[in-house]
């Protein structure tokens, strides 16, 4: 059956990044010059091709794009300026819109303003919703202990709360990504026990992300600078999110300071604030490195974000051991107004790569075994 | 020697030693590169010293240094025919490996080569005044810029059209690729020149209906038409010394290849037909509405054993501009462009290409046996026909959607193209288009003096291509007007009037068409400056009455009995 070509598609995904992809005439330099690409998982040029034929159908049902991690060395080799690094960014960005059943992440991507207010509208309304709470029974002289503004088992509780929104979003979208690529897209049988069987994978990929520190290849350098900074800013965030939904009593305590936990949080806040401000520099300047060349709209708000989100944190740390407890309220709900918005925009954003990326390593390798033992003759490298 | 080429193989001083005991042979010498200046200065010395008549070289093929050779005996002051090549490298030691042999056969020819040059005659060239008129054959924008070349120069041209207006196939197109420059400004500038200039004799719907004669002095009859058919007038006859022929091509029949629908499915049109939309100004199906799809595939009759096996180059280029075209009469369009390998070869091609990328061409790479196949749409698509095809670089089978299909037909010669190169005697190849006399150092000219080829009715080619031509068509003219004169070979036949019985069994078969049958005398004489020498004649003649001069009979058997008689090659 032959499948519908549908011009309009390169239209729509011009809005997710991909300006160029319409110049690319299929030389096929991109595939070879890649380090990941191989004889099953052939990327950037079949997906570029996909992209400007208009088989959305087909790309949904693929995991290249998450294969990719933008190391820029396709698109410096390109001799029509196709710019495929940004096309399979933009594809990303594109397939995170369809995991999102609500339609928000589309929305986002498509619109600055639509995302510019939800995340101002959240914060105010986070904002609102915790003075109102501090005044109503709290102290505004006091940080913690008896009395306090903004009690730490209430924190404890609120956190709770979001980070269950965020999970329950993630989760759908987890289980989307998988009908789409595992059911959908999977013409052959997968047998059940290569899920446990490769799901070590999962892990693996998420806390190393070896394949980005292969990217860095290329450069020869012996510090694989972007590959150790994310890394550090996805360490420093995890490690964040587990202190605050399960120690948020522990850390809020003071104004001594609990080693045991609190090392954490220090550790934590070097990988965030190290990370924001090597991306703010890199995406200012521009020059170094070509996956820093455009920025999407929605990649400005999440590093302004967390950028107040550190700016606070920190200082309201600093001034509740210096006993400064009304500037550190402040600071705090300011906090808490950045938090809010950047943790619950998380699952319709790029951010929710966090998630899909270690998903799509261990189907992809559960698809290569359920392809090899088919007995599958792949094709020579042809890409 | 020819350096090693001939001594590794070939003994030369045994061949030199054996020669010189030859009779009549008076110097035999060797020399490592005989062609060279110093090798032709050491022949023009030897016979100016020891007064020689006759020279023979063993060397090369004549084809490559009978020239230069003959240029040696001119220059010490011998008839130039006094000469003649043994072939030794060419027909004996590129093609033999065992030296022995090989020097005896060295031997033979070169023995053979003596005695032939024994009997050989001093000729003399001949010289024929040139005509300075020219018959140019075809409106277009090939023969309008040959006929304003040299009418511009000051010569009288008669510029001879079968339509009633000028222009040519060009004339049915609206903008030109790369540049888009309008066809009409391109053709309106020279058709005005040409209906101006006072000395081109225009001929619209007419036919050259005869050419007689040889490079220099040809007498063309030139006939008005009414359509197909002869007006009955009297047909005018003209003096020319050369003709150029430009008549151009027409386009492939798109309904040849079937499955495309072509004349069954309303809005499947050629590029021609669009062509003429765009002229009009608008882009419409058939029914009136405007394309959302528009879909273009290329290489219609090109491309394809079952057609044209040629690529037709300018289908390419001009779908792209087409692409243009489309999105700037509707920018809302998407326009699909099928198609096999693009050919952007041209000065400015690659970046027109690219920037038919800009506009989101949305390109489609099919398999050359693997040709598209367009359906109708069902009732609920929003299109009106469906193209199914092997996408190659995806590698799916994919269907596109479409409202408007243009077929990028190809080139192909003109059904009239064979009853031209009959009337100016020149030949084409398999696909009908004509032949040039080497298709990389003689592009224009063909194997008949005198008649040259510009344009597309030597092969497909663009616009620059065409002109280029053309004008290299004038300047080959201009030389030959410039030079006044035709200096024709001395090798030509011969007939010997007291034995010709007028059987004209000969009239028919030169190659050349260089053989005239004299009703008055009863009897065949051949036209020197036409004659090639091929010696058919000489071997049809069944009254001996032809001679080839330099190969005459006495000439040849000497050569013959020379080469199979009994002698000991010590």
């Amino acid at each position: 059956m032959a499948i519908r070509v549908n011009p309009k598609l390169i239209d729509d995904l011009e809005r997710f990044g991909a300006e160029d992809v319409k110049f690319c005439y299929h030389c096929g330099d991109c595939s070879t010059v890649c380090f990941h690409a191989d004889e099953v998982y052939r990327f950037p040029r079949k997906s570029m091709r996909y992209l400007q034929m208009g088989l959305g159908r087909k790309i949904e049902t693929t995991l290249e794009p998450w294969l990719c991690y933008y190391c820029g060395q396709c698109s410096e080799q390109c001799p029509r300026e196709a710019d495929p690094g940004e096309t399979m960014m933009s594809l990303r960005r594109w397939l995170i819109s369809r995991y999102d059943i609500t339609g928000i992440a589309r929305l986002f991507f498509k619109s600055l303003t639509t995302e510019i207010l939800a995340v101002i509208g959240v914060a105010l309304l986070t904002g609102a919703f915790l003075l109102f709470y501090g005044l109503s029974q709290g102290n505004f002289s006091i940080y913690d202990g008896e009395g306090a503004f903004l009690p730490s088992h209430f924190i404890h509780s609120f956190d709770l709360l979001v980070g269950a929104c965020l999970a329950v979003f993630l989760l759908i979208n987890a289980v989307r990504m998988w009908f789409f690529v595992m059911v959908r897209g999977t013409s052959f049988p997968v047998p059940w026990w290569l899920y446990p069987k490769k799901l070590y994978l999962m892990v693996w990929h998420f806390f190393s992300q070896k394949r980005y520190s292969e990217c860095e290849r290329k450069r020869n350098t012996k510090v694989f600078m972007p590959w150790i900074v994310h890394l550090g800013l996805m360490l420093g965030y995890v490690i964040m999110l587990v202190l605050v939904m399960g120690f948020v009593e522990k850390l809020q305590y003071g104004p001594r300071i609990i080693w045991p936990v609190h090392i954490f949080g220090y550790l934590a806040t070097i990988g965030l604030t190290i990370g924001t401000i090597y991306f703010i520099r890199n995406r200012l300047i521009r020059k170094n490195y070509v996956q820093y060349k455009k920025s999407h709209s929605t990649d400005w708000v999440f590093v302004i974000l967390l950028f107040v989100i550190v700016l606070t944190g920190i200082s309201q740390h600093i001034f509740h051991r210096t006993g400064l407890n009304e500037f550190a309220n402040v600071t705090y709900i300011i906090h808490l107004m950045a938090v809010v918005p950047w943790l619950l925009r998380m699952p319709f954003s790029k951010w929710s790569h966090l998630v899909y990326r270690p998903l799509a390593m261990y189907f992809a390798e559960i698809r290569r075994e359920a392809l090899k033992r088919q007995g599958a003759v792949l094709p020579a490298y042809s890409y | 020697m020819c350096g090693t080429n001939i001594a590794k193989m070939v003994d030369v001083e045994s061949v030199a030693k054996f020669i010189s005991t030859i009779p009549n042979v008076t110097l035999v010498k060797t020399y490592k590169y005989m062609c060279s200046n110093p090798g032709q200065e050491m022949i023009v010395q030897d016979i100016k010293q020891n007064q020689l008549n006759r020279i023979v070289v063993a060397a090369c093929s004549p084809n490559m240094h009978e020239r230069t050779f003959r240029g040696a005996l001119r220059t010490a002051g011998l008839n130039q025919y006094l000469f003649e090549m043994a072939n030794i490298r060419e027909q004996c030691s590129w093609v033999h490996d065992d030296p022995v042999e090989a020097t005896k056969k060295a031997m033979a020819l070169t023995y053979a080569a003596v005695k032939r040059v024994e009997l050989h005659e001093p000729l003399e060239s001949i010289s024929v005044d040139m005509c300075p008129n020219v018959l140019v054959i075809g409106g277009g924008i090939a023969g309008m810029t040959t006929a304003l070349e040299l009418a511009d120069s000051g010569y009288l041209v008669y510029l001879v059209e079968k339509d009633s207006r000028l222009g040519g196939n060009l004339a049915r197109v609206d903008l030109t690729a790369p540049y888009l420059y309008s066809a009409r400004d391109l053709l309106t500038e020279r058709i005005t020149r040409v209906f101006n200039n006072k000395q081109i004799q225009l001929h619209l719907q007419s036919k050259v209906t005869s050419l007689t004669g040889f490079v220099g002095n040809f007498t063309a009859n030139i006939e008005k038409q009414n359509g197909q058919e002869s007006t009955g007038t009297k047909p005018i006859e003209v003096r020319i010394g050369s003709v150029a022929v430009c008549t151009g091509y027409k386009e492939f029949d798109a309904s040849r290849v079937t499955h495309y629908g072509y004349g069954k499915l309303p809005n499947v049109i050629t590029s021609f037909e669009l062509e003429k939309m765009i002229r009009a100004g608008r882009i419409e199906t058939k029914e009136g509405k405007v394309p959302q799809y528009v879909a273009i595939i290329h290489c219609v009759g090109s491309r394809n054993v079952e057609f044209h096996s040629y690529c037709s180059r300018v289908c390419c280029m001009t779908a792209l501009k087409y692409v243009h075209e489309i999105k700037s009469a509707n920018p809302a369009s998407y326009v699909s462009d099928i198609y096999i390998d693009m050919h952007a070869f041209g000065k400015g091609h690659e970046e027109f290409y690219k920037r038919s990328s800009e506009v989101k061409t949305l390109f489609l790479m099919y398999e050359k046996g693997d040709r598209p196949v367009i359906h109708r749409a069902g009732p609920k698509d929003d299109c009106e026909m469906l193209i199914e095809v092997n996408e190659k670089l995806s590698g799916e089978l994919i269907e596109i959607p479409a409202d408007l299909v243009v077929l990028m037909v190809g080139m192909e010669a003109r059904e009239d193209s064979a009853e031209v190169a009959h009337l100016v005697n020149i030949s084409q190849d398999k696909d009908g288009w004509f032949i040039e006399s080497h298709p990389k150092l003689e592009p224009v000219a063909t194997t008949t003096d005198g008649i040259f080829i510009a344009g597309t009715c030597v092969a497909p080619k663009d616009i620059p291509d065409s002109v280029a031509q053309a004008r290299a068509v004038a300047a080959r003219i201009l030389a030959k007007i410039s030079k006044g004169k035709i200096e024709v070979d001395a090798v030509y036949s011969e007939v010997d009037e007291n034995l010709c019985s007028g059987c004209r069994f000969c009239n028919k078969l030169c190659p050349f068409s260089a053989i005239e049958y004299d009703e008055e005398k009863r009897q065949s004489h051949i036209i020197s400056a036409l004659c090639k020498a091929c010696g058919v004649c000489v071997a049809a003649c069944p009254s001996a009455a032809i001679k080839g001069r330099q190969f005459s009979d006495h000439q040849v058997l000497a050569q013959i009995d020379a080469l199979i008689s009994k002698i000991e090659y010590a």
